[in-house]
């Protein structure tokens, strides 16, 4: 049977009314998880887990499934209408996002995502049916000197597309400061937690980013509350121009997301990192990032969505999770008596396909939800932002302490609020910052194994190909930028 | 762009310039280098480096060249943050639910003047939603006072 025949079989499978509504159940509660800080995906299925004892496996995959990409379209909605990024990978969104919203935009951005997010995952989708097995083998080819490597470029090119590449840096390394803290991963030793118990976990993400962006908004904009004009929602159909624009860029997020989502670890948040970045690079007026670019929103949406498809390629077909929430959908699948691995296709090929086709079925209900749901959650920016802004400070902090219940984390919120707060103010790029404390053990770890294999030489990165070529990726995204700076002064200077 | 540096930027880089200072400190006391592989520590001390000599770099741009955003008044992000710190402050002792919910009256009514009726009803509201979610429905333990919320 070749690949369209099991996926009519898997139809079939998810179209029972018991498992359509397990996977409605999965998008709607992935919408409501994704909107709340602190609780992200991969919780929200481990909290579910228990409720799944008595379901077919079939059915609870199918909903868990659901959830994930739900949670990423939840993500949106706070990133663009109130700039709290929900989940890592939503961090990116919220930049042009939110400047959209403020420009009586929010509408727009809402739909492009929604429908930036259906196109990708059902793009993603068939890539997870026709491309699992061979993409799943070169996925193995990456070893630690590439993982470093790919960290590295994320982290550089990031730096560079932001407004001063010296403070974008600083940030970045600032974030992978942070994410030195607590146990080192390696040997098991406490680092930087100066006696304090609940540093031994390290600083969180959702700390650092509900302090950083949500805490830092607030305080950037209370001043002007009373005074900031009552938005306009706007329509929330894109324009043919503004198609046209987003068009090529969900594409290129779609390829991009399911790329990288298959890489296991990577992850949605390495690839709307990256979408932004390719956008940024080849716009013909990169200036417009940051400011409300349509593309700047519709290319990381895409790709997050294109990732949680890819993160389910080295599930199924290696056993190996590209993600935290497919690490938890793994031990799902564990629970229930499966082997996942490369004869999940050949002996749980039923449940494999049934839940690829309830995929396409949760991308479209994704879909039909929130276009008309768009208009609805805009007309939250209708609302005076005195009304605003305390919700916004009692959630994050309803969220931090949540997701560790400790106070101590509400007052590390508290002073990261502060620092966001001039960060935001004299325009320090946040989003580096982030990305180092999500990324920091895993370059850390990966720079430290590859230096472990190589007895100590920095060689190793240069000898394997693929590094190589991410490295001088990296290199160039820092240094081109910086070169064409200077020789545009040197010519400014020759001119006057 | 002002010619000469804002104070609450120079602070920005005096924070990150002492937060590398202090990871450069910490990280020597560690193990750095064992055998061929690096230890707890030398990751810290590099990225303790970095970030001292990036800092370094920024403060001696904004000398030489200055902030491009000015001054602006501190007073209303002051009195929300100290709100916001009183509203953490009271979590333990007085309970999550009504730390929240003084906290929202506080920056409704006395910190943007609302109408105390609407701030009383929003507050309210905002605080009950809050622990029907977290609380009820996620199951998530929040600290709770003498009222048991």
């Amino acid at each position: 049977m070749g690949p369209f025949d099991d996926l009519i079989q898997g139809f079939i499978a998810a179209a029972t009314p018991m498992n359509l509504l397990m996977c409605f159940a999965g998008v709607l509660l992935g919408q409501i998880i994704g909107v709340l800080p602190g609780i992200g995906p991969s919780a929200a299925i481990a909290l579910l887990l228990p409720l799944t004892y008595g379901a077919s496996p079939t059915g609870a995959i199918i909903m868990f499934a659901g959830l994930y990409y739900g949670a990423q379209y939840g993500g949106t909605l706070t990133s663009v209408l109130i700039n709290v990024p929900g989940e890592s990978s939503s961090v990116m969104t919220s930049i042009d996002g939110y400047k959209m919203a403020q420009q009586g935009r929010g509408g727009v951005a809402l739909g492009i995502a929604a429908i930036g997010s259906f196109i990708a995952g059902t793009i993603g989708t068939l890539g997870l049916m026709l491309l699992a097995p061979p993409l799943a083998n070169i996925a193995l080819a990456f070893g630690p000197p590439e993982y470093c490597a790919l960290v590295l470029l994320g982290l550089t090119a990031l730096a560079a597309v932001g407004g001063s590449i010296l403070k974008g840096l600083a940030t970045g390394v600032a974030g992978l400061l942070l994410g030195t803290v607590g146990i080192d991963p390696q040997v098991g030793v406490a680092r930087f937690d100066y006696g304090q118990l609940w540093l031994l976990d390290g600083v969180d993400f959702i700390v650092l980013t509900v302090a950083l962006f949500g805490m830092g908004e607030v305080l950037a904009s209370c001043r002007t509350a009373a005074a900031e004009p009552i938005l306009n929602v706007g329509r929330v159909l894109p324009t043919r121009d503004e198609w046209r624009q987003a068009r090529m860029a969900i594409l290129r997020g779609s390829g991009i997301g399911f790329l990288i989502g298959c890489l296991p670890a990577a992850g949605a948040t390495i690839a709307s990192f990256v979408s932004y970045i390719v956008e940024k690079k080849v716009a013909k007026d990169p200036s417009r990032f940051g400011h409300g670019a349509i593309e700047g929103v519709a290319g990381p949406e895409a790709s997050n969505n294109a990732a949680s498809a890819g993160a389910m390629v080295p599930m199924f077909a290696l056993g190996v999770p590209g993600s935290n929430t497919t690490a938890v959908m793994l031990g799902a699948l564990i629970m229930f008596g499966l082997r996942p691995g490369p004869e999940m296709f050949t002996t749980n090929s039923s449940l494999v396909w049934a839940v690829i086709a309830s995929m396409y079925i949760g991308n479209a209900i994704l879909l039909i939800m929130n276009l008309p749901l768009a208009g609805l959650f805009a007309r939250l920016l209708k609302v005076r932002y005195s009304w605003i802004y305390p919700p916004i400070l009692a959630i994050c902090l309803t969220g931090v302490i949540s997701h560790a219940n400790n106070v101590e984390d509400a007052w590390l919120m508290f002073a990261f609020g502060v620092l966001g707060w001039l960060m935001k103010r004299y325009d320090w790029s946040a989003a580096p910052m982030v990305l180092g404390l999500v990324l920091g053990p895993l370059f850390e770890n990966t720079l430290r194994q590859s230096l472990t294999l190589s007895h100590g030489s920095g060689t190793i990165f240069f000898l394997r190909p693929i590094s190589a070529l991410l490295i001088v990726a990296a290199v160039s995204a820092i240094t081109i930028p910086l070169l064409v700076n200077f020789i545009r002064q040197r010519r400014t200077l020759a001119g006057a | 762009m002002q010619s000469r540096p804002a104070l609450g930027e120079l602070l920005l880089a005096l924070i990150f310039a002492i937060l590398g200072i202090v990871w450069v400190v910490t990280s020597l006391g560690m193990p750095l280098w064992e055998g061929f592989a690096p230890q707890s520590g030398f990751m810290p001390l590099w990225y303790g480096v970095i970030l001292t000599g990036l800092a370094g770099a920024i403060l001696v741009n904004l000398f030489m060249y200055g902030s491009e955003n000015g001054e602006e008044p501190i007073g209303k992000p002051l009195i929300v943050l100290a709100a916001l710190a009183a509203g953490i402050a009271g979590i333990e002792p007085a309970g999550f639910g009504p730390s929240i919910f003084l906290l929202l009256l506080v920056l409704f009514a006395v910190v943007e003047r609302l109408p105390i009726v609407h701030s009383l009803f929003v507050a309210a509201g905002t605080t009950t939603v809050l622990i029907l979610i977290f609380k009820t429905w996620l199951g998530v333990r929040l600290p709770t006072g003498p009222l048991g919320i």
